[in-house]
């Protein structure tokens, strides 16, 4: 557990994360039980990180919220909280409520579940998540809402759909790309003939999601983020989980294809056939940038800052996909031992060979020190191998970096506040071609 | 004894009656705000809003060259990142060619420090703030996590002061200790106010030049402190120092975006002078009653009327009557030339509006000037600060609709579907809900825009006009995009859920 202050973090809160998260699956609307300032201090986030993610149906300054002041926090906020949710199914039409607390609450130990109990009595269809923000990252939010969802919302099924899988990894706002991303694998999946439930897309129905006991497998494409959640499916379900780092471009995509084939004894040739498909268009849209690439000498030196999924992914993208020299990879998530040995051992079979040096560090401030170690800066000798030319991946934060050291840079990772994201995505075979897309604009774009 | 001397500057539901829970007409809110009878009013259906933390932070984030340590969870300073983008644009005006935009610290409070406090952590990224940053000032503000764990901000700074360069600043934030979101501009200047105001002793000239002194004596007779807000742009700031230095005045400018070293110089000034009543009242009389600054502090100067008051009651106070006249004069006729065709497209319009106290009530007042017609106006808090502005709606329309509340945009498309205005002018993050209405919006603050003095009524004016020359994008969203509440919350009273709480 990280037990220091973080410049400018690169995440929600725990509540942050969930709010972000209930709200992004369809029919959800969350109902905050929290000091009233939470909402407009996550949305207010949520505007200038998530590349402009709005409110959406009932997130912002519409969500529901107890707004408990001093009073309910010296006697108990549970009164408050039976009445918001009272008017709020009068109000607000939802599918499936879902109630998160925040600090004030967890601390006095409002017991929301027994006020829930009531509502559900009454048929109304709800479910609750104590996620405190100072219980963790938003990435922890997500982790305690499908956590949730799972345990208290998804049906019980035995049968199990040997061609049914369920998706997740991706965080909603912690990744400004997480509706693309979702997109791009869900539709790979489909094409091996699977049904996939992913939560989020655009394809996802809550209906789908209360029927999502019944997969085969649950696939998670992140080493870090939803694990608890794959472990409380599995308790409650029966359902095995799989891990793999968010696929971004041919090399890692084939890879994933290929474990969730065989973790579901896919025919080999059915997988096979999706993935030479794949690759041969890929590489006709990559046939076309091949001139540009090598007349300008478009190769670089990277430096890549992210989240446990986005760090791992650019570098493994730039190294075995791009042909570029990710040298150092920044992961901003304090991670214990155990997640960091993941880590190396995944960047350590780069199909390339290239080795990225990884440092742990959150604040945006210290990165450039971490290079001066990494690459020593010029003693003055006429003759430098200089670490240029040079590209910077990472957030908006990382812009000062990418100036002070004469690199290009693009905005990926979370805080995304320099870039509209709509449908955009990066992984799998046609988010690798995003990628080239907007690697390649930044260089053009003072033509 | 006076609220600075205090460790924490009071909530403003003690110290002004603040109301923000109100709906009906204008005449009852202010019947009843000064009967005292709103202030403990409470909604049985809340949504998400707008606690101090926020704007405080959105004032201490614009102080340059310092450090802001947010003590709380992780998310509570987040805010920062999308306020990031107004910080960059002014480190980019004064001339950064790599600005830095918004930097804070979360001590990112978690589980364990629940238990065991928090203060530890605060001790060391003060210490590191102060190594790594070199800040003039650290900012240190408290959420509601350390409020109720019982951390002794001023006990770990008293302590901490003397092993660091910066000054450090304890500001106190908890959301949850006030409904009112203003108190945070009390919090803010409190710290200002108690850390950052002593007058260092007057330098002793090389040479005496008796004519210098004089000189600077004159100055001083005619320097004002000009107070921003951090909602301001850059522009408002340049058409009010236009105008006081019209006056013969010299301008410096309070508090936002001023270097901590320089909040000293607010001491010396002849007067002081507020552009928005209800978010400077606790300093204006701090500094009169420590410094003998006088201060006035009724007008924001929007829209022509308001800026006429304003700039009068300056000149006023300087005995410069004629020169205020002459420039109302210059700047008016003018205006109203380039105002001709604007106000035959604008008359009759019907506008709503939604924002901070006094700038929703004075920019409803200068739409009225231009002829629209004001179907509720929905200031986020009501206190004495807002009466004069409240009073003109009242001139032009006894029966005028107020709705007073922090964001709530329930009652806001409630209001709208029964008014369906032609125009919405709105707050950041309350916007959005009048565009999925369908009614075409204009933001009431921010931007590239000016929103004060003559150039502000002129931006106004030309902005509203653009904005219903194509009203189609948020007509689109109306037909296409659904908002959350059930359609019988349409024929229901827009203030259903508002509850008297009567008096104490």
């Amino acid at each position: 557990m990280n037990n220091k202050f973080v410049e400018r973090p690169r995440s929600f809160c725990a509540l942050g994360g969930a709010m972000l998260t209930a709200g992004a699956i369809p029919g959800v609307v969350p109902i905050l039980h929290t000091a009233m300032g939470c909402g407009g201090s996550i949305y207010w986030n949520q505007v200038g990180s998530t590349g402009y993610l709005g409110a959406g149906y009932c997130g912002g300054l519409a969500v529901p919220s107890s707004n408990v002041g001093e009073k309910d926090i010296i006697f108990g906020g549970t009164d408050r909280l039976t009445e918001q949710i009272e008017n709020t199914a009068k109000l607000v039409e939802g599918d499936l409520y879902i109630v998160l607390t925040g600090c004030m609450t967890d601390i006095i130990g409002d017991d929301i579940h027994s006020v829930i109990r009531e509502f559900q009595a009454k048929d109304v269809n709800i479910i609750g998540a104590e996620t405190g923000g100072f219980k963790g990252d938003g990435y922890k939010g997500y982790d305690l809402v499908l956590q949730a969802i799972i345990t208290n919302f998804i049906e019980k099924k035995s049968e199990k759909i040997n061609s049914k899988v369920n998706l997740w990894g991706i965080v909603p706002g912690q990744d400004a790309f997480w509706r693309g991303n979702l997109n791009n694998l869900r539709s790979l999946l489909l094409k091996l003939g699977l049904e996939v439930n992913s939560f989020f897309s655009d394809s996802d129905t809550l209906e789908r999601v209360k029927n999502a006991g019944d997969a085969a497998l649950n696939i998670i494409v992140s080493e870090f983020y939803g694990i608890d959640a794959a472990k409380s499916f599995e308790d409650v379900h029966g359902v095995p989980y799989i891990t793999f780092p968010l696929p971004i471009g041919p090399s890692a995509t084939e890879e994933f294809l290929g474990r969730v084939s065989e973790a579901l004894d896919i025919n080999k040739d059915v997988t096979d056939k999706v993935i030479e498909s794949e690759n041969t268009l890929y590489y006709k849209y990559v046939d076309r940038i091949a001139d540009t690439y090598n007349d300008q000498d478009f190769q670089r030196y990277a430096v890549v800052v992210g989240d446990g999924n986005y760090s791992l992914a650019i570098a493994r993208f730039l190294a075995d996909d791009l042909g570029w020299m990710p040298e150092l990879t920044v992961i901003t998530d304090v991670f214990e031992e155990e997640q960091q040995d993941k880590i190396n051992k995944y960047l350590d079979h780069f199909n390339s060979g290239y080795k990225t040096k990884v440092v742990y560090e959150t604040d945006a401030s210290e990165i450039q020190y971490h290079l001066s170690r990494h690459w020593p800066q010029s003693s003055g000798q006429k003759f430098y191998d200089a670490f240029s030319p040079a590209f910077v991946i990472g957030s908006h934060l990382e812009r000062q970096l990418a100036i002070n050291i004469g690199a290009a840079h693009l905005t990926v990772s979370y805080p995304v506040g320099n870039r509209v994201v709509l449908t955009r995505g990066y992984a799998g075979y046609s988010g690798g071609l995003n990628l080239i897309e907007d690697i390649f604009s930044v260089l053009v774009a003072q033509r | 004894m006076s609220y600075v001397d205090e460790k924490v500057a009071p909530r403003r539901e003690e110290r002004l009656g603040t109301c923000v829970d109100f709906g009906g007409c204008a005449c009852d809110l202010k019947k009843n705000f000064n009967g005292g009878c709103l202030k403990n009013n409470d909604r049985g259906f809340c949504q998400g809003s707008i606690c101090q933390l926020l704007p405080g932070l959105s004032m201490l984030n614009t102080i340059p060259d310092s450090v802001v340590i947010v003590h709380g969870s992780l998310g509570c300073g987040g805010s920062g990142h999308s306020q990031s983008a107004a910080v960059r644009g002014r480190q980019i005006l004064g001339g950064s060619t790599n600005p830095r935009g918004t930097l804070w610290l979360s001590t990112n409070l978690n589980e364990r420090d629940v238990v065991s406090g928090g203060e530890a952590k605060l001790e060391e990224a003060i210490i590191e703030a102060d190594r790594r940053y070199r800040p003039a000032s650290i900012i240190v503000v408290s959420s509601c996590v350390p409020g109720i764990i019982g951390d002794d901000l001023d006990g770990v700074i008293a302590k901490i002061q003397p092993q660091v360069n910066g000054v450090i600043l304890p500001v106190h934030c908890e959301g949850f200790k006030t409904k009112v979101m203003a108190t945070a501009y009390d919090a803010v200047y409190h710290a200002i106010s108690r850390n950052l105001l002593e007058e260092e002793e007057d330098e002793v000239k090389v040479i005496q030049d008796e004519f210098e002194e004089e000189a600077e004596k004159i100055r001083r007779s005619r320097q004002v402190n000009l107070m921003n807000v951090s909602s301001g742009t850059p522009g408002d700031e340049k058409e009010l120092t236009r105008l006081l230095n019209a006056l013969g005045l010299e301008v410096k400018i309070f508090p936002c975006f001023t270097h901590p070293d320089d909040m000293k110089y607010a001491t010396q000034a002849a007067l002081s002078i507020s552009t928005c009543p209800t978010h400077d009242d606790y300093f204006l009389k701090h500094l009169n009653e420590k410094f003998g600054v006088p201060y006035l502090l009724r007008y924001m100067p929007i829209g022509i009327q308001n800026t006429n008051s304003w700039l009068r009651e300056v000149a006023k106070f300087f005995h410069l009557e004629d020169v205020a006249e002459r420039i109302i004069e210059r700047e008016t006729t003018e205006l109203e030339l380039s105002l001709m065709t604007i106000r035959e497209n604008l008359k009759g319009k019907k506008a709503m509006l939604s924002a901070g106290e006094v700038r929703t009530l004075a920019t409803a007042g200068w739409l009225q000037e231009l002829g629209l017609e004001i179907v509720a106006v929905r200031p986020y808090h009501y206190d004495e600060f807002g009466e004069p502005a409240l009073d003109q709606l009242i001139d032009k329309d006894s029966n005028i609709q107020v709705n007073v509340g922090t964001v709530q945009p329930y009652e806001s498309v409630n209001i709208i579907e029964r008014t369906r205005p032609d125009i919405y002018l709105g707050h950041n993050s309350d916007n959005v809900w009048a565009a999925k209405s369908g009614v075409p919006v204009l933001p009431i603050y921010g931007g590239p825009n000016t929103y004060v003095g003559y150039t502000g009524a002129f931006d106004f004016a030309r902005s509203i006009n653009r904005v219903l020359k194509n009203p189609s994008f948020n007509q689109n969203l109306r037909k296409n995009v659904r908002q959350p509440y059930f359609k019988n919350w349409y024929t229901d009273q827009p203030y259903k859920y508002i509850a008297q709480g009567g008096n104490d």
